[in-house]
């Protein structure tokens, strides 16, 4: 009998996933434990292992397509047998692929004349675009709107289709007259887009700069060097991720939740974010308890979820309820920049590059020091300039006396 | 413009003047006595005349008091319809009915129940009892006659037909299923044609055009009998009625029409109570002072015309019988004053305030009901006693009839709630009809030797010869040799079509679709009509409601406006409200026209499709022009016909094999799907319909789109099956026609589209139409009408942008809600 492979349920809070590409054709020998496919979150890469052992019957969903989760993805059993009673309701008809997926999920759409509208979650849609992707299982947030006004309409549903549906050439070729493409977001790029312009929608958001004497910690980060083993990875950027999460609890309105106009969530632990970059985009994973951790379980800690997060593998629940965030782009030599809250946090701190500045002694000289940059964005409705400075103040002299913290 | 008149400049030119004959009024001066004596009449008939009059009178009396009082001799009713009464008027009602008989027409006014009761009186006491029975038990299926038994046995078979013909008037003003339209027509819609009762007409003066054509058709079909047109003094300002006057005025029934020459049998008797509805028509807002002079101005026959006291039923009939006599001898029309006086208001809601309570007191004092009888008992024909009793009876059976009409167990309504498709079903009779009478069809020469037919038979049907090569446009069988042929072909197989409009019969009308049928039809079948819209259309509204089958044309269709009432009133409304008893076998060609400005270019089918009742359609291809002309001539329905003056010469281009020779009928409500295509669907009307094509061409050779075009060469009726399947299957409409975009019936098919097809559509569907604009000169032609680029347009802007193409006419949001508030 034949047996359906489902798309897992990546983490708690996963309702849907992306197929990214197909690593198994129709009529493949499968066994248990062989990966079938690879499948994306809004926020990393996963692999799909058969739970069947056959042969592959019927992939149910294409390169692109859109999951949700516990749906019947595709079916294994004996060769020859009858599979359509696993066929789930809304995936495409049958439809086996030739060759190995080649094309990214994300295939350049060849340039049409009229301007095609970038796809927002407001895009309007017609009826039987909407019609046609919900039978063949398309997302039509993924859709280019190439209607009047942006409106999403058939054809661009149908590019979506022949897409998701890969031939031995990318199915749309790009125009040799074109003088521009047009990309279709992915699932990350997608969820950045969106969540970064409802935080600058939702929010009132202002930037205080602040800068502090650095010789501390670039001199406490050279012994620390020198002592190798775990202590040698400990950066600049860890010593301020400690300093925040002692810092964070004494205040406790920047440490906390909007959830709603007139209510915030104070937390009693610090849950912390730490911006990284990676091939699909930013991710934002989280040191749980970091309030409680030492400095080099953060260093640490840091390192393997920002490895996770740049191979794709980390769990989504990894990435979710962090209470405050920091993001370093130091560097990159940026000296100051308004990072965007997270929503629902109330504060995010960008760590800047460390720059040299002069300041008078008290004898009437000239004294160069490392200056180090700290930008904090934090939501105005629920805290006040006066006491966000005061915890810019505490941070940073927490840093510059950065020996007289470890000792606490 | 025939040849066999000559415009003579000597006679013409010549000096002389015009004379006129003097005018009887009110010259009628016998005595009861003298009339008894000259043995015109019994003693029975002069009593029955009072007889009459009394069932007049009660009928209105009960009706004002159920009106007003909402009681009628203890019986108890609300009735909220109109109620137009006409007592005082019975002298005049009885007078003029009296020698009429069934052959004889009388259409009415809005305030006839006098005059349908006194002719239906007077016809029964002429016909047999079996003939009565008979008419009876037929009528309706004898629905009404076993409503009229149930009141109870009746001494005499007269008895029963007295009661039927007021029970079946009542509980037709009531609404009643009873009634004799089911209800559908009501107080001023009542008829009973059995007993030659043509219809009342709720417009005023509404019958001159009708009965004039009535008058036509017996002209024309040598039917017994003459017609009697009765209409108010007011109806007197109306056009319409004028035009009906000239129309059968017209000299060429006594100098063309051979075989039939002679008058039109026609008598307009103009009921003057001296009040339109509260204006006085001498006096205030007239200036003839005497009606009975109208007719010098018409005809110098002056339509043997007479005034005649209406209050002295003998006066009446005395003019009627020298009338008569006239009419029956080819020396109509006949034109008669017959003055008279209403003592009910104009409706129950009048408060009278216009006249004064001394002016209507001193009319009592004349009132026949008193002075008549008073007469008879004079002269010792009649009793006291037994005037008495003749009103006793007659207040006696309109009881028993009210309380039947007003019971809901006898006169139920028509149940609108167990059968909500009722007047569905009167909206059309739908049926087919070869012949409407037996006889031969009166023509010329064959068929096979009718020039003009044979020139269409030779030519070719298909725009590429049998040698492959392209057809020249003097031998290639166009759309208006495709209306021709069928028209020829109708021509000699019923005998009572008859054509006409302007110019029909030498010129072959302005666009020659007639052309060569002189030659072949006698002057009573094709002939020129006056330049008058509103006579043109009510005529053949009469002519085809009396039994014969009528084929109008106007010219160019702006002229649906002169004929407004004539089209929206009347053609399309009476067969449902005299529910399908009356048939309505009328085409009306109209011509939409190019290249002759604001008055002359308009594209009218949305005005005709919004009024429910006409069959409305629009052929451009010359193989929907002969199967649309077909079916339309051979139907029963009124039928608007429009043709574009565009694609008269056009071949057809779409039918494969070309226009069959054989005869074929297209179903009203068909469609025609010229071009197959997946990608866009192009609903057109009219002369659109070859701009669309070309449309398609530059869509699939620019673009790689196919289009599908789907002509609606029928918009009512209009079957939405194809049409619903096209755009489920491109889920793209675009709908184009060349009537103004605002108000345009496509609009209507767009929003049925959007319904039956939502969440198929992949934009909203578009109407192209031409601008809400005066049609400018015909240099501005593009700028008006839809062109290829409009279409194009608005496939870029509104539905599927086309790669790299350039609006010839930007379209925004914006601009289209700023228009709309500009109303332009």
């Amino acid at each position: 009998m034949a047996n359906a492979v489902l798309m897992p349920k990546a983490g708690i809070t996963v309702e849907s996933c992306i197929i990214g590409k197909w690593l198994k054709q129709v009529g493949d020998p499968v066994k248990m434990g062989d990966i079938l496919f690879e499948y994306e979150t809004d926020k990393a890469v996963f692999e799909c292992e058969s739970t069947a052992e056959g042969e592959l019957l019927e992939i149910f969903f294409q390169d692109g397509d859109e999951v949700p989760c516990l749906v019947n993805v595709c079916a294994v059993g004996a060769k020859g047998e009858d599979c359509s009673t696993l066929r789930p309701e809304g995936s495409a008809p049958a439809a086996a692929p030739e060759a190995v997926p080649a094309a990214a999920p994300a295939a350049p759409v060849a340039a049409a004349a009229a301007t095609p509208a970038s796809a927002s979650a407001d895009a309007a849609i017609s009826p039987r675009a909407r019609k046609l992707a919900e039978s063949a299982g398309v997302d039509t947030a993924c859709a280019a709107g190439t209607g009047p006004n942006g409106r999403v309409i058939e054809r661009d549903v149908r590019r979506l289709m022949e897409q998701g549906v890969p031939a031995a050439a990318p199915a749309a070729a790009v125009s040799p007259a074109a003088e521009y493409e047009d990309v279709t977001f992915s699932g990350i790029r997608k969820v950045i887009s969106k969540s970064m312009m409802a935080s600058l929608q939702g929010s009132a958001q202002l930037t205080h700069h602040f800068s502090f004497d650095a010789s501390i910690i670039r001199d406490y980060r050279a012994q620390m060097k020198a002592a190798g083993g775990d202590y040698a990875g400990v950066t600049l950027g860890d010593m301020v991720l400690f300093a925040v999460s002692r810092t964070l609890l004494n205040h406790p309105d920047m440490n906390a939740h909007m959830l709603d106009a007139n209510t915030i969530r104070r937390f009693n632990v610090v849950h912390l974010g730490v911006a990284v970059d990676t091939p699909r985009g930013l991710l934002v994973p989280v040191i749980r308890n970091a309030d409680t951790k030492s400095l080099v379980q953060i260093s640490k800690e840091v390192k393997e979820l920002a490895a996770q997060a740049a191979s794709g593998s980390i769990s989504p629940d990894k990435m979710s309820g962090a209470t405050f965030t920091v993001s370093n782009l130091g560097s990159f030599d940026v000296e100051m920049f308004t990072p965007i809250l997270n929503p629902p946090q109330t504060g995010i701190i960008g760590v800047c590059k460390m720059t040299d500045r002069v300041r008078r002694t008290k004898d009437g000289g000239i004294d160069v020091y490392p200056a180090m940059g700290l930008s904090l964005t934090y939501d105005h409705r629920a805290v006040d300039g006066a006491p966000a400075s005061r915890f810019m103040q505490e941070v940073c002299r927490k840093l510059e006396q950065f020996t007289a913290l470890l000792a606490d | 413009m025939p040849k066999s008149l000559f415009v003579d400049p000597a006679e013409v030119r010549a000096s002389g003047k015009v004379t006129f004959h003097e005018i009887p009024v009110n010259q009628y001066n016998k005595t009861i006595e003298e009339e008894l004596a000259s043995g015109k009449f019994s003693k029975e008939d002069l009593i029955r005349i009072f007889r009459d009059m009394t069932v007049l009178r009660e009928f209105e009396t009960m009706l004002n008091l159920i009106k007003t009082q909402g009681v009628y001799n203890g019986i108890e009713h609300t009735y909220p319809g109109p109620a137009h009464l006409s007592i005082g008027q019975e002298a005049a009602c009885v007078g003029q009915a009296y020698l009429l008989d069934e052959n004889d027409f009388a259409f009415g006014s809005h305030r006839s129940h006098s005059e349908i009761l006194a002719k239906a009186l007077s016809t029964i006491h002429k016909m047999s009892d079996e003939q009565l029975m008979d008419v009876m038990e037929n009528f309706l299926e004898g629905k009404c006659l076993r409503a009229t038994q149930k009141l109870g046995e009746t001494e005499s078979v007269k008895e029963l037909a007295i009661r039927f013909i007021l029970y079946g008037t009542l509980s037709e003003i009531f609404a009643r299923e009873t009634g004799f339209h089911m209800g559908m027509g009501g107080s001023m819609h009542a008829f009973f044609l059995p007993f030659g009762i043509y219809p009342n007409n709720a417009i005023v003066g509404g019958s001159g055009t009708i009965s004039t054509g009535a008058a036509l058709y017996k002209k024309v079909n040598d039917k017994k009998g003459i017609v009697v047109c009765n209409i108010g003094d007011a109806s007197m300002a109306r056009g319409p009625v004028w035009e009906a006057m000239n129309f059968a005025a017209m000299d060429q029934y006594k100098t063309l029409w051979e075989s039939h020459n002679g008058g039109m049998p026609i008598l307009y008797n103009i009921f003057n109570n001296s009040y339109g509805m509260g204006d006085q028509t001498r006096g205030e807002t007239m200036g003839q002072g005497c009606m009975s002079r109208i007719a010098s101005g018409i005809s110098p026959t002056q339509f043997h015309a007479e005034t005649v006291d209406g209050f002295n039923p003998l006066a009446v009939i005395d003019v009627m019988r020298r009338k008569l006599e006239l009419l029956r001898s080819g020396q109509g029309p006949v034109m008669l004053e017959t003055l008279t006086y209403r003592f009910s208001g104009h409706s129950v809601s009048d408060q009278n305030a216009y006249r004064t309570k001394e002016e209507i007191d001193a009319w009592k004092e004349v009132d026949p009901l008193t002075v008549y009888p008073a007469k008879l008992i004079e002269a010792g024909i009649l009793t006291q006693a037994e005037a008495d009793a003749i009103l006793a009876e007659t207040a006696e059976r309109m009881t028993l009839i009210c309380k039947a009409a007003a019971d809901p167990e006898i006169s139920p309504y028509c149940d609108l709630d167990k059968d909500p498709a009722v007047i569905e079903r009167l909206m059309f009779s739908n049926q087919r009809a070869v012949r409407l009478d037996d006889r031969t069809p009166e023509v010329l020469v064959p068929k096979e030797e009718a020039e003009g037919y044979q020139k269409i038979k030779s030519k070719s049907r298909s725009p590429i010869g049998p040698d492959g090569k392209p057809v020249s446009k003097m031998k290639l069988y166009n759309l208006r040799d495709a209306l021709s042929e069928v028209i020829y072909d109708r021509f000699y197989e019923d005998p009572t079509m008859i054509a006409y409009g302007e110019d029909c019969r030498d010129w072959g009308g302005a666009f020659a679709v007639y052309r060569g049928m002189m030659d072949a039809l006698p002057h009573c079948r094709l002939f020129n009509s006056p330049l008058a819209e509103g006579a043109i259309v009510g005529t053949a509204v009469g002519y085809a409601l009396s039994g014969g089958r009528a084929l109008v044309e106007l010219m160019y269709a702006d002229f649906i406006g002169c004929a407004g009432d004539e089209i929206f009133n009347q053609m399309s409304k009476w067969q449902a409200m005299s529910a399908g008893i009356l048939k309505m076998p009328l085409v009306l060609r109209v011509s939409v026209g190019s290249k002759y400005g604001a008055q002359h270019s308009q594209d009218w089918t949305s005005l005709c499709a919004h009024i429910p009742g006409l069959k409305v359609c629009f052929p451009a291809t010359p193989w929907e022009a002969k199967g649309l002309m077909e079916a339309a001539l051979n139907g029963t329905d009124p039928v608007v016909f429009f043709e574009s003056q565009r694609i008269y010469d056009i071949g057809e281009q779409f039918h494969e094999g070309g226009v069959p020779e054989e005869r074929y009928e297209i179903a009203f409500g068909d469609t025609n799907r010229v071009r197959t295509g997946k990608d866009v669907t192009i609903l057109t009307v009219g002369a659109t319909l070859y701009r669309a094509v070309d449309a398609a061409k530059e869509l699939s050779e620019k673009y790689g789109l196919e289009a599908e075009i789907i002509n609606l060469h029928s918009l009512v009726p209009l079957d939405y099956t194809k049409i619903v399947e096209s755009v489920r299957k491109t889920g793209k409409v675009v709908l184009v026609s060349d009537a103004c975009a605002r108000g345009s019936f496509l609009n209507d098919v767009a929003q049925n589209i959007t319904q039956l097809c939502f969440d198929d559509l992949d934009a909203p569907p578009v109407v192209v139409g031409a601008k809400n604009w005066i049609t400018p000169p015909y240099e501005f032609d593009k700028y008006f009408f839809p062109q290829k680029e409009w279409i194009l347009d608005a496939i870029h802007q509104q539905i599927l942008p086309l790669p790299g193409y350039v609006p010839a006419q930007p379209h925004s949001e914006a601009a289209q809600i700023y228009r709309s508030k500009l109303g332009v």
